[in-house]
This record gives structure tokens, C-alpha cells and sequence, in this order.
């Protein structure tokens, strides 16, 4: 009966463990994806000219994964009621901050980059994009140091803590 | 005007659903001003819409609401627009701005702040031109047609149908049909968006949408070999030139100029030396007495009227 109970402990901490260490690694996947949006919405803005609802669904079609969701969620909800680009771009981060690895500092990046979208001739909004875009890299740097840094340390840690409340216990 | 009632702010897209079908049909504009009452021109009168006790007042979010709506919450998309001053929307309708100029260089740049917004209803009237046909048309070809009359005298309406009607042909009258090229510099004779004629144009037509006139026309000529060539609102230098050479091409030309009369028409510098070569086989003069869209007579080449019932409504 204790193995079973052990064998238990030690596949759920494990488990936490492999989970803690995928969203290390997930994050800077994202942000990548992130940045390939945002130029990508530099291109429709530069040189299509296209509306934002039209703009945001090609990206959701381009991109894959949270990133994609987040952009047909405000392209969806632009294109349906709401009554400003802000109000549709908070309905994607919300949705966005739940399904993705994303930490506070990446979603307040593209808080403040949403507030200008639409409100400017091109120039301007390629200015902010550009913003948004370096402030991404610096987050993007941190986040792939601490993929280096945690990753395997999640691993390990959650096999071994098992390994060691196991032993514990018996 | 279900395309205008969509990108109306919501406070007055609710007053204006309210008037009675009869009364909506005959809004030609729409038209407001920031912290002025909103104003309507029905059958070319202002009319002033009741919210309350007095007139319904345009609110600063008024405006902000429509140029979201008109721009889809896109400023940058509408820079071209916001440079020419009117902004064409789904249906053909046309949206005029005013506000803050700015400019560089001498030339506008764009409009900024914008205080006044005027919808222009677009109305199609299909088979407006129709009764024109028989004195437009002869031996086997088009006429080469000045079309004269005062804004709001349905000038533009009447070209459009003139365009419709030598594309599709007339078999009644043993019409064929033709090539017909637009040059479109407003966006008004077709209402292009994104390239495609809101109004029904038939088959055969080419539009050169947002295109400058005089260059247009050349363009029309060396490429798509049109055989009647349509344009809006001539008066300019270089458009008398471009005209001279397409109508030396063999191509038949239609157009339209401002002008309360005729005589008044002919007087500006860039029509003058167009009548005195005697270019042009029909002038089509219009008015609006009553109703727009109102012949006030046809004239040939030498400007002798030709025989029609006098101020005939279309």
C-alpha cells in the first residue's frame, strides 16, 4: 500500500515540477511570437493601411498559439460591439494573461502600447510599435535567461523533492 | 442608408431611425457641427431634429464616435482621406470634413480636430438619363456632352446614369453597348471602395478611382481604349488640355461642370476655349427649381436649344 502512496507523491511533484519548468520555456517562445505580430502589424499599418479588426484577424491567422488567440479575440470583439480599440484590446489581454506564460511587466508593455493603437497617423504608431517592440526585446532577454537559469532546476527539483518526501515518510 | 445609419454615433443614429420612412428617404445630408444643432437638409431645406425640449446638440463624442466608425477605429488608414477632406463610404455616400489644416510645404497635409462632418446621401436614380438618350445618341455613337448645373442640381446623379446607360446599351432604341472608363478624381460619379463601384454601373465600365483628372484621362486613353469617357466636375487648366487630346482620339466625352447657367458656365477661363472650338454637340443645362435632377434645356453645338419639353423633371 505505501508504494502506491509513493508512487503518488512522486509523480505529482514531478508533474509540478516538468509544469513550473514549461512555462519558463513557453515564455520566451511567446514573446518571440509576440515580436513577429507586432512587426507584422507594422506592415498592414506602413504599407496596407489596413483597419485595425482587419489587421488583428490576420495576424491570428498568421501567428499560432496564445498569441494568435489574443489577436482574434480583438479582432473579433472590434469587429462585433465595442466602442474603441481599447476596450477590444483589454478583452484580448485578459484573455491573454490567463492563457499564456506572459508575466505582468509583458502585459503592462501591451497595455500602454493598445492605448495608442488607432488614435495616430502612421508615422506616429510606427513609432510606438517600435516602443512596444524594444521594450519586448529587454523582456525577452531576461526571459530567455531565466530559461537557461530554471528550466532544468525546475525538473530536477520537483523529481527530487519527491525522491526526498518519499524517504521522509517511510 | 442602412451603410449611413451604421456609422452614425448612437444618439443620433436613434433620432434619425425615428422619423418616418417617408421622411428618411428624402435626407440628402447629414450634417454636424460640434456643440451646434444637428442639422438635416431635406429636399434642400435645413431641418433641425428635436431631442427633448430643444434641438439635439452634437457633442464632442459625437464627433470622436463617427471618425472611429468612419475610419474602423483606424486613424492612420484614412491619412489619403483626411489630406483630400472627404472620406468615401460603403454605398458611395461621401462624408465632408473641416477642422485645423495642417500643411507643409504649402500643401495640405491633413485635417486635424475636426469640427464639422457633412454626410452626403448618395441616391442612385436609375433611368434618370433615360429620356436624355434620343438627343445624347446619334448615328451610331455618343455625343460629346457638357453637363452644367449648380451643386445640388443632381448633375453627378445624371452623368451616373449616363454612364449606366452607355455601358449596359439601350435595345428599346437599338443602342449597343460600350466601353465606358470613369475617371473618378472624388470618388463620387462610382463611390468606389477599395476599387469596387458601389452603384450599379452595368458591365462594361473601367473606374479610375481617386485618380487626378487631367492625368486620368490619359491614362484611360493609352491603356484601356475606352469609347465613351466619363468625368466630374472640369474646370482646370490641365483638364482642358487632356480633354482636347482624348476628344482629337476619337474617344467620346461626357462631363459635368459648376455653373449656375449655361451662359455662366462658359464664361470661366477653362471652359470658354472648349464652346468656342465647339467641341462639345450637347449642352445639358439643370436646375432645381422643385426638384433636383431638373432639365432646363438641352442645346446643340452651336448652342441653339434643342427642341424638348421645357423644365421636365427627370
Amino acid at each position: 500500500m505505501s508504494w502506491l502512496g509513493a508512487v503518488c507523491i512522486f509523480i505529482s511533484t514531478t508533474w509540478i515540477g516538468f509544469e513550473l519548468a514549461k512555462k519558463v520555456r513557453d515564455r520566451p517562445k511567446q514573446l518571440r511570437q509576440l515580436k513577429v505580430g507586432l512587426q507584422s502589424l507594422e506592415a498592414e499599418i506602413m504599407y496596407g493601411l489596413i483597419p485595425l479588426d482587419e489587421a488583428f484577424l490576420h495576424l491570428s491567422r498568421q501567428l499560432s498559439g496564445p498569441v494568435a488567440e489574443f489577436f482574434l479575440h480583438a479582432g473579433k470583439s472590434l469587429e462585433e460591439s465595442v466602442s474603441s480599440v481599447q476596450e477590444a484590446w483589454e478583452n484580448g489581454l485578459s484573455h491573454l494573461s490567463a492563457a499564456s506564460s506572459f508575466k505582468k511587466e509583458e502585459i503592462e508593455i501591451l497595455r500602454q502600447f493598445g492605448a495608442t493603437l488607432g488614435r495616430h497617423d502612421r508615422e506616429n504608431q510606427q513609432k510606438q510599435i517600435r516602443l512596444a517592440l524594444a521594450h519586448l526585446e529587454r523582456e525577452l532577454a531576461e526571459a530567455n535567461d531565466a530559461q537557461m537559469k530554471h528550466e532544468k532546476m525546475y525538473k530536477s527539483l520537483g523529481i527530487l523533492l519527491g525522491l526526498l518526501l518519499i524517504i521522509l515518510l517511510v | 442608408m442602412e451603410h449611413v445609419l451604421a456609422v452614425l454615433p448612437e444618439a443620433v443614429g436613434k433620432l434619425i431611425r425615428q422619423l418616418p420612412q417617408e421622411r428618411k428617404e428624402r435626407i440628402e445630408e447629414i450634417r454636424f457641427r460640434l456643440m451646434k444643432p444637428l442639422e438635416l437638409i431635406m429636399n434642400g431645406r435645413p431641418e433641425f431634429l428635436l431631442a427633448g425640449a430643444g434641438p439635439y446638440i452634437i457633442q464632442p463624442e459625437d464627433g470622436v464616435q463617427l471618425l472611429n466608425k468612419l475610419s474602423r477605429y483606424s486613424l492612420y488608414a484614412l491619412e489619403e482621406e483626411l489630406k483630400r477632406g472627404y472620406i468615401t463610404i460603403k454605398g458611395g455616400h461621401r462624408v465632408g470634413l473641416a477642422g485645423k489644416v495642417i500643411t507643409e510645404k504649402g500643401e495640405v497635409k491633413a485635417i486635424r480636430d475636426i469640427g464639422s462632418y457633412n454626410i452626403r446621401i448618395a441616391r442612385q436614380k436609375i433611368g434618370s438619363a433615360e429620356r436624355l438618350v434620343s438627343s445624347l445618341y446619334e448615328s451610331g455613337h455618343w455625343l460629346n456632352t457638357l453637363i452644367v448645373g449648380a451643386p445640388q442640381t443632381g448633375k453627378t446623379t445624371l452623368l451616373r446614369d449616363l454612364a449606366r446607360t452607355a455601358s449596359t446599351g439601350c435595345s428599346a432604341k437599338n443602342i449597343p453597348s460600350s466601353k465606358v472608363g470613369i475617371v473618378d478624381e472624388r470618388s463620387e460619379i462610382a463611390g468606389s471602395v477599395k476599387g469596387i463601384p458601389q452603384f450599379m454601373l452595368g458591365e462594361r465600365v473601367d473606374v479610375l478611382d481617386a485618380c487626378p483628372k487631367a492625368e486620368g484621362m490619359m491614362m484611360m486613353i493609352r491603356s484601356m481604349s475606352p469609347e465613351v469617357l466619363i468625368v466630374d466636375e472640369i474646370g482646370r487648366k490641365e483638364d482642358v488640355d487632356a480633354i482636347l487630346e482624348a476628344m482629337n482620339a476619337g474617344v467620346q466625352m461626357m462631363m459635368t461642370v459648376h455653373g449656375h447657367s449655361l451662359e455662366e458656365a462658359l464664361r470661366r477661363p477653362a471652359i470658354f476655349p472648349l464652346a468656342e472650338m465647339k467641341l462639345f454637340d450637347r449642352y445639358v443645362e439643370l436646375t432645381r427649381t422643385g426638384s433636383p435632377g431638373t432639365v432646363q434645356g438641352i442645346y446643340n453645338r452651336d448652342r441653339k436649344p434643342l427642341s424638348m419639353e421645357q423644365g421636365s423633371s427627370l
